[in-house]
């Protein structure tokens, strides 16, 4: 019953009051409809249906067994009746066939429906009387409907068929796609959805029917919430969950199948070839590397050690707590590392108290360090240093004599006094490690700069000046030494040949107590004017200031040979290292020559200080100055005599007569220092020092000896200012 | 020091002077120990030449200590005049290998500049 309302129900697919060029379309859905009413109306009269049904039946049966004879037979014998033949053999009644399975006996209930419907079918044929039909159009469609149909059951997939044009209107194209739909649903469920969409597709285009065809509306019938049903049962039916599972498995095993080669092809692409062994190479690498640099430390570090051992034999407190020993020990236990010229925090740097680990070590190593020596040297001389070693530190432990030597107190050690910096108690290495860093610096710079040389200042504000010469004659003259270096220097830059200019430079620097650079000023001297007297006897006071005495004899000879009254007394013929006995004696052959000239005295008296004949070099001096009362540095070259030869006193006396001709002369006040500090007062010649270094800050001389005369005096506290150069704290404590 | 051609014998030889005349008996009472100095021209322990400073009898000499010397040191000629002369410090010498040293380490440690007089510059 259901079925054959789901049937009626798609006759009204069509909207009502729908134009139909098609007659005979029309007619079907006209006759559907009022098959609708007709089976209303008969079911009510029971009896009169039953005599037409048995009519009919025979004819039923052999349609269903032969469907196409059937129709052939029936076409031929009856030309009237080819509406009706159409209607019973059309798709409806092969789409009811599709529900019994091929080959299974026809079921009773089917059977009741089928005489039922091909009842209707037939009762209403002659209620329409004979029409007029066209055969060609109602033909071709059967047998296209008719092959669509067989080609599902059969399972082969339907073929498409050139079809004329058959004037189908819209609305019956969209009832045959609609139905078409529907009945292939029906034939091919257990075929993919793709599979379905396509035969219809096919079916379709033959007849010439528009598949993406939209309908007008939703599709409407009697019974909605069957519609409904039967699509939510051909969703279940659907097997395409299960195929999109099955696709998805397959997928996934593919991948997973790829997987080994894939982990291989990515292990050789991230290490390459050879790639573990070229990783191991470099592990070796950086470790041999490692290896290296610990071994050259721990060399360091053990050099380090053996040197804290020896100074911590010294049991004084104050050098315990010295700031040199503490920066020897800090780079013995690695906390300092000398890398480059630089001092570096070690890797090992700790914050432990520093005399508990090094006694530890100490006490661990003192054994091993003698045997060590022992083993290195294998000499008797070696046994006996390390038995003294070995008895020193018997004597007492160190720690205790540590202890006893802190409490008493003791302040006697001047070495310790001047590298603890005079504070008891100070702990900080730091200094030390500044001091030994300038030291490098230094070293580095000295050993860059080969000497003979002249170092020009900088910012030398008399460059470009219009004449530097007669400038620095004149601030000469007023014994503002430094302003005239200055200006000589830009005078020779501006004539680097100018001998005159040379000279005074090296006479400026020598009086301002800075041989070095005299000695390299009156070296250019030379070379622009070889045979200049006055620069050959200047170099030889330089060199002879230098302690060189081979250089100052040979430029106190060559004075002597280029003399145009003594050049005759003279060897002819040049001599690189002249003998000092032989040069004094020529000088004193022209000193009887002319006993009125002051020059040579003054050569004799300088040669007597290179023989370290003192008695005579004073006497040629004050010889000289009988001659040239006047001459300060004549004044100057006496008293440095005097003091030479231990006769401090008197050379203060010398040294205050220049002073007194020339009271900027820096070299006198410097000697004045060196002649107090001599003979002990080393108070009194700070204040002198102080004096030079406050005239010319570059007397490095000078600074160095003020420091060793501060130690000595017991003023640790103005070390600082002096390591500084701090003239201002200096001048203000040591007013002279 | 007669008959040597290194600087540091003049030095020496004033501090020889300076010692006989007795402005440096104050050296003998607060140091009081005997050093041997080993002095090269250019290249440390290369024709070193040897001289004695010693501070118990107050006197220099030129040659090698008969007996035991407190302490021993060697310098090349220009690094024992900067030494001396306080423009480099002991220590940092020893450290920078400029200095050796073998003995006492007491006596070492006394061994500073104020021990030679300063020459003074003509």
């Amino acid at each position: 019953m259901a079925m054959r309302h789901l049937i009626t129900g798609q006759g009204n697919c069509a909207p009502d009051g729908a134009s139909s060029s098609n007659p005979f379309g029309n007619l079907a859905n006209a006759i559907f409809g009022q098959s609708s009413k007709a089976q209303s109306i008969k079911e009510l009269p029971g009896s009169a249906v039953n005599v037409p049904t048995t009519s009919e039946l025979g004819t039923a049966a052999p349609l269903s067994t032969i469907p196409g004879s059937e129709n052939e037979f029936k076409q031929d014998q009856l030309p009237l009746a080819r509406g009706a033949d159409f209607i019973r053999g059309g798709p409806s009644h092969d789409w009811v066939e599709s529900f019994r399975p091929p080959g299974l006996p026809e079921f009773a209930v089917p059977d009741a429906q089928l005489k039922e419907f091909e009842q209707i079918f037939n009762s209403t044929g002659p209620t329409f009387g004979p029409p007029v039909m066209d055969g060609p159009p109602q033909r071709v469609l059967s047998g296209v409907l008719r092959s669509f149909l067989a080609s599902g059951q059969a399972g082969v997939p339907f073929q498409p068929v050139p079809v004329p044009a058959l004037g189908l209107s819209e609305s019956d194209k969209q009832c045959i796609r609609d139905r078409s739909c529907i009945m292939a649903r029906h034939i091919l469920a257990d075929q993919p959805e793709e599979y379905i969409q396509a035969q219809v597709n096919t079916l379709l285009h033959s007849l010439d029917i528009d598949s993406n065809y939209r309908m007008k509306g939703p599709m409407h019938g009697p019974y909605p919430e069957m519609e409904e049903y039967w699509n939510q049962s051909q969703s279940a039916m659907r097997s395409g969950p299960m195929h999109n599972a099955a696709d998805k498995w397959i997928t996934e095993f593919g991948k997973q199948n790829n997987n080994p080669e894939e982990w291989a092809h990515s292990f050789e692409q991230q290490y390459g070839s050879n790639g573990w062994a070229s990783e191991f190479e470099q592990h070796q690498s950086q470790m041999a590397m490692t290896g290296g640099m610990n071994m050259a430390n721990l060399a360091a570090m053990e050099q380090s050690r053996m040197l804290a051992q020896t100074l911590a034999s010294n049991n004084d407190p104050k050098f315990q707590n010295s700031k040199f020993f503490q920066f020897v020990s800090k780079m013995s236990r690695g906390e300092l590392i000398i890398e480059d010229n630089q001092v570096k925090q070690g890797s090992a740097s700790q914050s432990s108290g520093w005399a508990d680990e090094f006694q530890t070590q100490y006490n661990a190593n003192a054994n091993s360090w003698a045997d060590q020596f022992v083993h290195e040297e294998m000499s008797q001389g070696a046994d006996k240093w390390a038995s003294e070693f070995s008895t020193e530190y018997n004597q007492g432990g160190l720690n205790e004599n540590w202890i006893d030597e802190f409490s008493k107190m003791r302040v006697d050690d001047e070495w310790a006094e001047e590298f603890s910096g005079g504070t008891f108690g100070e702990s900080s290495a730091d200094p030390w490690v500044d001091e030994f860093q300038n030291q490098l610096s230094a070293s580095k710079q000295n050993s860059g700069a080969s000497r003979g040389v002249y170092v020009f200042s900088d910012m030398n504000p008399y460059v470009g000046h219009p004449n530097p010469m007669q400038e620095g004659q004149e601030l000469f003259r007023k014994g503002l030494l430094s302003e005239a270096v200055l200006a000589l220097e830009a005078e020779v830059l501006k004539n680097p040949d100018n001998a005159e200019g040379w000279r005074l430079l090296g006479v400026t620097h020598a009086e301002n107590d800075d041989d070095q650079q005299a000695i390299a000023a009156m070296m250019r001297a030379q070379e622009a004017d070889p045979t200049n007297l006055e620069v050959l006897l200047a170099l030889g006071v330089s060199h002879t200031n230098e302690l060189e005495q081979g250089e100052a004899l040979r430029y106190l000879h060559r004075w002597l040979q280029n003399h145009p009254k003594y050049g005759g007394i003279a060897p002819p013929q040049p001599t690189d290292s002249p003998y000092g006995p032989d040069v004094i004696r020529l000088f004193n052959e022209a000193a009887q020559m002319s006993p009125e000239d002051a020059d040579v005295h003054i050569v004799l008296g300088v040669l007597y200080n290179l023989s370290r004949e003192y008695d005579k070099a004073i006497a040629a001096f004050k010889t000289a100055l009988q001659l040239k009362p006047q001459d300060y540095s004549l004044w100057n070259k006496l008293g440095a005599t005097q003091a030479n030869s231990i006769q401090s006193a008197d050379a203060i006396l010398a040294y205050q007569q220049a002073l007194d001709l020339k009271p900027n002369y820096v070299r006198a006040w410097a000697n004045m220092g060196i002649s107090y500090a001599n003979q002990g007062l080393y108070e009194d010649s700070i204040r002198y020092y102080v004096r030079a270094v406050a005239m010319n800050p570059k007397a490095d001389n000078a600074w160095q000896y003020l420091r060793i005369s501060l130690s000595n005096a017991s003023r640790a506290d103005m070390i600082a200012a002096c390591d500084s150069r701090n003239l201002d704290v200096l001048q203000k404590e040591f007013p002279l | 020091m007669e008959g040597s051609n290194l600087k540091s014998a003049a030095l020496l030889e004033q501090l020889r002077v300076h010692l006989a005349s007795g402005a440096g008996k104050e050296l003998v009472e607060k140091i009081g120990f005997v050093y041997q100095l080993n002095i090269s021209p250019k290249k440390l322990a290369f024709d070193e030449e040897v001289f004695v400073v010693d501070l118990k009898k107050g006197v220099v000499s030129k040659g090698p200590y008969e007996g035991k010397p407190d302490a021993t040191f060697s310098f090349t000629d220009d690094d024992f005049l900067a030494i001396s002369s306080g423009k480099l410090n002991p220590q940092m010498a020893f450290i920078m290998g400029k200095l050796k040293i073998k003995g006492s380490i007491s006596a070492a440690q006394k061994f500073t500049p104020d021990i030679f007089p300063k020459p003074s510059k003509l």
